[in-house]
């Protein structure tokens, strides 16, 4: 078992988490907060990485942030290296890769709280960010677990991105999937066995929490 | 209010109003002079528009709304100078016809809404909250979700949210209340009268009530502004602009019998 891989494994997916809810929670409010053309388009965006290749996407970042571009070479004097085959190269990644994970809950939960209680709120006083922060927010929870336990289990399981980003840097870049990876190529089938295990058994424990909690209330996504 | 000539002072409220919404054109000019006025008129006629427009809940397509606070009147809404003050700044408070509680608060947390966001003494809300929970009779749900109440207390805690908020606020508010005891037995409807009465009283804080129900006009007693098809038919006295209806009311109950029409839970278009 490659503890290193667990560990910067779960540093990644808790990193990634934490930023994610950051840049959906308003995000999702406001795709949710209307309708029109560029709700739309932010919604098709954001959906990309649903249907994409994850490879296209980590090809496009690596790019992207890679020394021929100007936000690429900005990140180079910022960090005085490039993002590409480091832990930030692979957050970023991850939370591009993850993004629909995150806002498709946000948005069908904000969606289905009532707006009339929204009204209400207004004339009792409350400006739009008390009432997000004390109905909207309050009655989202559900969606907004569901986001961060899909994030997290999502950018545990991610593959293809990390390998076109990230490559394969023990303590940098190696998490569990691609260890997995490199342990087959190896033919060590015991190892490989064991970080597979355990893969498996993490995202059926996240899954059928989720579903317990989400018996009683609605679904998933969409 | 306890001023004997409400004309010495500017009206409480004047308000101009037009505003198209699916077929109907709500179109209406009149001034509010009285504590307690009553917008009558059957479904459909524009009433609960007029309370939105009042409320800040939709932005009309012309008019104008001047309201007045203790020693100054506010501009609400002017759409020729491109005025409109939203919602949660406004000095109106509206209980809704619909039920829209809170679900995840409890019954002390949904009547405090309104004081919590408010700057100023902290302990005073409290106070107010504390006060319309005694006043409305709702001590022994007060810890209660809303899912847990039954129907008349759901109404209640609805009214008695807008009340409170309306009390804490620090100048004078206008409080709207959108058919506020439909669906209500009359001893529950009594009850709630007498407390709002008691509490607006108190407080010196004007009303505007909706409602199609003759028998509660006349229970209420006050101004009222009779609409019809979005436009105002006629505004005065209970018993001189509901003169007609409330015969026609008497005819259909039978000669022989004089009801007490304060005290029946009767409807009528």
């Amino acid at each position: 078992m490659d503890t290193q891989a667990l560990w910067l494994t779960l540093r990644l997916a808790l990193t990634t988490t934490a930023l994610l809810l950051l840049i959906a929670l308003p995000l999702a409010w406001w795709i949710a907060s209307g309708a029109g053309a560029a709700r739309a388009l932010a919604q098709a965006v954001v959906a990309l990485p649903l249907v994409l290749p994850p490879t296209v996407l980590g090809f496009y970042l690596l790019v992207a942030l890679g020394p021929l571009t100007a936000p690429g070479r900005l990140v180079i004097r910022l960090l005085g290296h490039p993002l590409a085959f480091s832990f930030e190269g692979l957050v970023v990644g991850s939370v591009l890769y993850s993004l629909p994970f995150a806002v498709q809950p946000l948005v069908t939960g904000f969606r289905a709280v009532d707006p009339a209680l929204l009204e209400v709120a207004s004339t009792l006083g409350a400006s739009p960010l008390r009432a997000f922060r004390t109905i909207t927010l309050p009655l989202a929870k559900p969606s907004l677990i569901t986001a961060a336990v899909l994030t997290f289990t999502h950018t545990v399981g991610e593959f293809g991105v990390v390998l076109m980003l990230g490559g394969n840097i023990p303590g940098a870049t190696r998490t569990l999937s691609i260890a997995l990876y490199d342990q087959v190529q190896d033919f060590n089938y015991a190892a490989a066995n064991r970080t597979a295990a355990v893969l498996l058994a993490f995202s059926l424990v996240t899954l059928i929490v989720i579903y317990w909690r989400g018996a009683e209330r609605r679904p998933l996504l969409g | 209010m306890a001023e004997t000539s409400p004309l010495a002072l500017p009206p409480i409220a004047s308000v101009r109003l037009r505003h198209g919404i699916g077929l109907l054109t709500v179109d209406v000019s009149f001034r509010l002079t009285h504590p307690w006025t009553i917008l009558f008129g059957p479904s459909g006629s524009g009433k609960t528009t007029i309370l939105r427009a009042l409320a800040g809940l939709i932005r009309p397509k012309s008019g104008s709304i001047l309201l007045r606070e203790d020693h100054r009147q506010v501009l609400l809404l002017d759409t020729e100078s491109g005025v409109f003050v939203p919602a949660h700044r406004r000095n109106v408070k509206l209980a809704a016809q619909r039920d829209t509680l809170f679900p995840h608060l409890s019954v002390r947390g949904n009547i405090g809404y309104g004081a919590h966001g408010m700057t100023g003494d902290g302990t005073k809300f409290d106070t107010f909250t504390e006060m319309s929970i005694e006043q409305f009779r709702l001590h022994g749900v007060a810890h209660l979700p809303p899912s847990n109440l039954s129907g008349g207390e759901r109404r209640k805690v609805e009214i008695a949210r807008a009340v409170t908020s309306a009390m804490c606020a620090r100048d004078k508010t206008l409080l709207l209340l959108d058919e506020p005891f439909s669906g209500l037995d009359a001893r529950l409807r009594d009850d709630l009268i007498a407390h709002l009465r008691k509490s607006m009283e108190s407080f010196n804080i004007p009303v505007l009530s909706v409602t199609h129900d003759v028998a509660e006009a006349f229970q209420l007693g006050a101004e009222v502004i009779k609409i019809a098809d979005g436009k105002v038919v006629q505004q005065g006295p209970v018993d001189v602009v509901l003169a007609e209806e409330r015969l026609r009311l008497l005819s259909q109950l039978g000669p022989a019998d004089s009801p007490d029409l304060s005290s029946e839970p009767f409807l009528s278009g």
